[in-house]
C-alpha cells in the first residue's frame, strides 16, 4: 500500500521570486488626495504564473488601495511593475506592500513565497 | 562714439565669458555618476521536498525514513533590511478524505550561509514564534539556505488512505 501513495511536498528547483525596491515611496498622483507608488516583481518560478499584490498596516491587516490588477500573471523570467494608488487618508497606516506567489490549485504543492517591502517617507 | 564703445564692451564681455567657459571645460569637465540602490529580497526553492513513509501512519521528510528535506534560499542585497519568516506545514493542502486528525510537527534551521563570519549567529538568534513559525533577522548581505522538516502522524496510528498528499511551506521576506 505504501507504494501506492504519491508523496510530494515540493515541486520545482532553483525557482525564485524577487521584489524591489526594499523601501518604496509614495508620491503625489495626478488625482487630488491620491498618492501613487510602484514596485517591481520578477518571476523566476516556473511553477508560478500569478502573483497577488496587497497593501498592509503594521499588523499585516489589509489597507484599501487600487491597482490595475491585484492578481497579475507574470511570465517566467519576466518582470511586472505594479502601480499602486492609495487615498491619502490611508497612507499613514500603509506600512507594507507585499507580493505573494499563487500556486495553481491542481499543483498546490510547494513553497508559497511572499515578499514585503516597507513604505518609508 | 559712445555707441561703438558700448558694442565693443559688450563684445569683449561675451568673448570673455565664452573663452572662460571654453578654457574651464578644457581643463575640468564634471561628469556625474549616479546610482540608485534599491535593494531586494529573493526567495528561491533550492531542493524539492518529499515525504517518506516509515510506517503506515507517518509521513516525514527525514532522509533516514526515505524523505527529502526541502531547502529554500533567501538572498538579500541590503544588510539588516529584512527578516525572513517560515511557516512549516500544519495541514495538508490536498489529500484524500481523512477520518482521523493528523498531528503535524516541523522545524526550520539554517543549513548553509554565504558569509560564515557575519551570518554565524543566524540560527542561535532565530525567534521561534510558534510551533510552526520561525523568524530570522538577515543582518548581512548574501545568501542563506534554510532546511525545513515536516512530520505528519495520522491519528490513532491508523494507516493513511492511498492517494496524493501535498503541503507547502510559506516563506516570507519582510522589510524592516
Amino acid at each position: 500500500m505504501y507504494r501506492s501513495l504519491i508523496l510530494l511536498l515540493f515541486i520545482g528547483a532553483a525557482n525564485a521570486h524577487q521584489m524591489s525596491p526594499t523601501y518604496p515611496k509614495w508620491s503625489d498622483s495626478y488625482i487630488d488626495n491620491i498618492s501613487v507608488s510602484r514596485v517591481r516583481v520578477f518571476n523566476k518560478r516556473k511553477d508560478v504564473e500569478y502573483y497577488e499584490i496587497g497593501v498592509f498596516d503594521k499588523d499585516m491587516k489589509p489597507i484599501p488601495f487600487v491597482t490595475q490588477y491585484d492578481l497579475r500573471g507574470i511570465k517566467y523570467h519576466n518582470y511586472a511593475e505594479f502601480t499602486i494608488y492609495i487615498n491619502n487618508r490611508y497612507k499613514k497606516d500603509a506600512l507594507y506592500v507585499c507580493s505573494k506567489s499563487m500556486l495553481p490549485k491542481l499543483k498546490s504543492t510547494g513553497v508559497v513565497s511572499k515578499i514585503c517591502s516597507k513604505f518609508k517617507d | 562714439m559712445i555707441k561703438d564703445f558700448s558694442y565693443t564692451l559688450a563684445l569683449t564681455i561675451i568673448v570673455g565669458i565664452i573663452s572662460y567657459g571654453a578654457s574651464k571645460s578644457a581643463f575640468a569637465l564634471d561628469v556625474p555618476i549616479s546610482a540608485s540602490v534599491t535593494g531586494s529580497c529573493i526567495i528561491s526553492t533550492e531542493t524539492n521536498g518529499t515525504y517518506g513513509q516509515p510506517n503506515a501512519y507517518t509521513l516525514t521528510t527525514a532522509a533516514s525514513d526515505g524523505g527529502q528535506m526541502p531547502i529554500t534560499r533567501v538572498d538579500v542585497t541590503l544588510a539588516s533590511a529584512y527578516k525572513v519568516k517560515f511557516t512549516v506545514p500544519n495541514s495538508f493542502s490536498s489529500s484524500p478524505n481523512l477520518n482521523d486528525v493528523v498531528t503535524f510537527t516541523g522545524d526550520t534551521e539554517v543549513s548553509a550561509v554565504s558569509d560564515a563570519t557575519n551570518m554565524a549567529d543566524y540560527e542561535t538568534d532565530k525567534v521561534e514564534v510558534s510551533d510552526y513559525v520561525d523568524e530570522y533577522d538577515l543582518t548581512a548581505t548574501g545568501s542563506t539556505w534554510f532546511k525545513h522538516t515536516s512530520v505528519a502522524v495520522n491519528g490513532g496510528s491508523r494507516a493513511y488512505p492511498s492517494g496524493n498528499y501535498t503541503s507547502y511551506v510559506v516563506a516570507e521576506c519582510i522589510a524592516l
